[in-house]
């Protein structure tokens, strides 16, 4: 028995880095595993026709909207446990996916990760309660991107007739044209809204950053802008066609020529 | 289905006139809701009444004799005569110089000018805005005239009307809101109480500068938005 227990100890002694090595692999590893093992994937494709919209209410986490060249819709979603129920409805041509609703009087939901991707011409109305949101590469009739409380808004290529981006503590980044025609709205509570646009553009412009009165027009700035005390700026440039209304009660507003 | 929906449909609801899902949708909203429960209620108990009445409590004792005695009152009254009108031959006989109609002539004219131009730009000037959005600047001159004259609300009367529906309206989703916060987890509570700090301080903001300059119009309409996103804040989180 003794000469076992001996031959067991110089077996380990023996082989002690290897087992060392193993050991910290386990141990490196076993968050990682655990994360992935508590994280549920849903992922489920729908056939593109003609005007697609895209409709999602999230209660937390991220969404990632990109326009791809495939004529359908891909929808994946990680879904951190205690996983959210998600049941989708494909309604002539409306995808819709109402994760407060479904979830309705649930306790400790964790947060649900999307990555949607959507035909080019599509229009993409997304919002959430927590989360950062951002969509690329869409150029449809609607983009609205609303944040209820926290998070950051980014829409980056962007060729939508009509843009809506609205949050409560976070930024908003928009780059991308502006259509004539076009109603373009940015809204936040605190936060920086930077607006990223061609210089070819042309709108008729209400910025209004009442408490900081930080308005940077950048290569914008013309004299039809009429500044006041510096809470707002209004004016045209261009020839005025779009609207667009910019919003930053407690944060700033800055211009970058695209 | 909210409580606007539910209201408007109560008094079908009561009648049995609704569609199934509609009712039921109802029902479910009337168990969760007690403001509109007791609405509800307010409205079966006088829809009872009304049945409940009987036709000799509405219509007086003998109502014929009342309207006879009514007719012959009025029969009685003694007629007036009709007035003798002097009839005048015209204008002129009345010692109207032509230069009298000349200016009565112009000052019609003058008026109904300037009446076209207040109208061409009551009609073009008015934007997409509401009016308790309106400021000062952006009145028309029709509706500064009426307020002048007591007709109508200034900006700032119509904005402390706005006002005090906004607090009603937050009051109600505040108590909504806070009724189902127990069942939020700790980030979810965390974030609203950062945002609705947040808020809470620009709303402080812009009241404070409104109390030193009630002209302020840029401070009202941000105090209007302000309160707007609070109420859509307790409301989205009155829903989780």
């Amino acid at each position: 028995m003794i000469r076992e227990l001996k031959n067991c100890l110089r077996f380990l002694s023996d082989r002690k880095t290897t087992i060392l090595l193993w050991l910290s692999v386990v141990f490196f590893f076993a968050p990682v595993s655990n994360e992935v093992l508590g994280q549920k994937r849903f992922s489920r494709n729908y056939p593109a026709i003609k005007n697609v919209r895209l409709q999602l209410l999230n209660r937390s986490g991220t969404v990632i909207v990109e326009g791809w060249d495939r004529p359908e819709i891909n929808i994946s979603a990680y879904l951190e446990s205690p996983a959210a129920n998600i049941a989708p409805q494909s309604l002539s041509g409306t995808i819709f996916i109402d994760l407060v609703k479904d979830n309705q009087g649930r306790n400790g939901i964790g947060n649900v990760n999307f990555l949607i991707r959507v035909p080019r011409v599509s229009n993409v109305d997304i919002e959430t309660r927590i989360g950062n949101l951002s969509v690329t590469n869409v150029g449809g009739n609607l983009v609205r991107a609303c944040i209820t409380t926290e998070g950051d808004i980014t829409l980056t290529n962007i060729a939508a007739g009509a843009v809506d981006a609205q949050n409560g503590i976070g930024d908003i980044f928009f780059d991308g044209e502006m259509r004539t025609g076009g109603q373009y709205r940015f809204t936040s509570m605190r936060g920086n809204i930077n607006l990223r646009i061609p210089f070819s553009s042309s709108f008729r412009l209400v910025a209004t950053a009442p408490s900081t009165r930080n308005i940077s027009l950048g290569s914008f700035a013309n004299p039809e802008m009429t500044f006041g005390d510096g809470r707002r700026v209004i004016g045209r440039f261009g020839g005025g066609s779009a609207a667009l209304t910019v919003t930053n009660q407690r944060g700033s507003i800055a211009f970058i020529r695209r | 289905m909210n409580c606007d929906e539910c209201q408007e449909n109560i008094s079908v609801f009561l009648d049995n006139e609704l569609d199934e899902t509609l009712s039921l949708s109802i029902q479910t909203h009337l168990l969760a809701c007690r403001d509109c429960a007791k609405v509800c209620e307010d409205f079966a108990v006088i829809l009872d009444s009304c049945r409940v009445e009987k036709p000799s409590e509405i219509v007086p004792p003998n109502s014929q004799a009342l309207w006879c005695r009514i007719n012959n009152i009025i029969e009685s009254e003694p007629k007036r005569e009709p007035e003798t009108v002097e009839t005048r031959k015209g204008w002129f006989s009345r010692g109207w110089q032509f230069s009298q109609i000349g200016s009565v002539v112009l000052g019609v004219a003058l008026i109904s000018s300037l009446l076209t131009v207040i109208g061409m730009r009551n009609y073009f000037e008015p934007s997409t805005v509401d009016f308790t959005s309106r400021t000062s600047a952006s009145q028309t001159t029709f509706e500064k005239v009426l307020s002048r004259v007591g007709l109508s609300d200034t900006p700032q009367q119509s904005r402390m009307r706005r006002f005090q529906e906004q607090q009603a309206a937050i009051e109600y989703w505040n108590k909504r809101a806070q009724e189902r916060r127990v069942q939020w987890d700790n980030k979810m509570r965390d974030a609203f109480d950062r945002n609705l700090y947040e808020i809470d301080q620009a709303v402080s903001e812009y009241t404070t500068i409104l109390q030193q300059d009630p002209q302020d119009d840029l401070s009202g309409e941000m105090l209007d938005s302000t309160l707007n996103e609070k109420m859509n804040l307790l409301r989205a989180f009155s829903e989780l």
